[in-house]
């Protein structure tokens, strides 16, 4: 049915969005985390 | 797009809210607020007989550290096991739906273990904990990670299979990947740190 259909397309959309903001906000933890460790070794070393 | 469809789509509004709420949160001076607020419960922790037998006591602080650890390489492989088998990267001989049902049991069984010791571990190094950074990025990744499990990926994956796109699968899959590795990465950096 097209109520279904809908209801479908939410948990689907919100998936998507979660996924989305999980997926970007890693990127960017991580890229800053690894940039901060270089960083670090490049001053001992 | 009228306002009978838009409520048809209130699981994806909730989302985006608890979402922008979130970021408002984390980079308002709300945040600091928050944390000032919360240093008296870290004191108290430590007062607790969990935080005495874990600052008196290094064997049994090892003891929990260990099943806490046990734990999470066993929530890592049910991860592991069940968005290898929604990316299509193993497990295809098996059917996909006792897999994912499977591995999700084994998930939440640990998880609450992992919980429970990490509870118990908190309050050992309650004042450790509570000026580190990495700690705080850690119970951040960890509610996020419980959220979008219970939240959205298990409502979803409760739904015929079939019927959701190719895409969202691996979205929700690799997601999923990466918040978990987040703690588990986050959690040995306590580790190491101090």
């Amino acid at each position: 049915s097209d109520k279904k259909k809908v209801a479908m397309d939410d948990l689907q959309v919100s998936a998507l969005a979660a996924s989305a903001t999980i997926l970007i906000f890693s990127a960017i933890y991580w890229t800053v985390q690894i940039q901060s460790v270089r960083e670090m070794l490049e001053m001992a070393y | 797009m009228s306002t009978a469809s838009l409520g048809s789509y209130y699981r994806t509004i909730i989302t985006v809210a608890v979402v922008l709420l979130a970021t408002a949160f984390l980079f308002s001076s709300l945040r600091v607020d928050a944390w000032v607020g919360l240093k008296p419960f870290f004191e108290w922790m430590g007062t607790t007989w969990f935080g005495v037998i874990g600052t008196t006591w290094g064997a049994v602080f090892a003891v929990v550290q260990a099943f806490h650890l046990l734990a999470m390489a066993l929530m890592g492989g049910a991860i592991i096991v069940s968005d290898g088998r929604l990316l299509g990267l193993g497990f295809s001989e098996m059917d996909e739906r006792e897999v994912l049902d499977k591995s999700h049991t084994i998930f939440s069984r640990s998880l609450a273990v992992v919980l429970l010791t990490g509870i118990f571990m908190a309050c050992g190094v309650a004042m450790k904990i509570y000026y580190l950074e990495v700690y705080w990025y850690k119970m951040l990744a960890l509610s996020v990670g419980i959220l979008f499990t219970y939240g959205i990926k298990k409502p979803l994956l409760a739904k015929s299979l079939d019927d959701i796109s190719p895409l969202v699968r691996r979205a929700v899959a690799l997601s999923s990947l990466v918040v978990w590795f987040s703690v588990a990465g986050a959690g040995r950096w306590i580790g190491f740190s101090g």
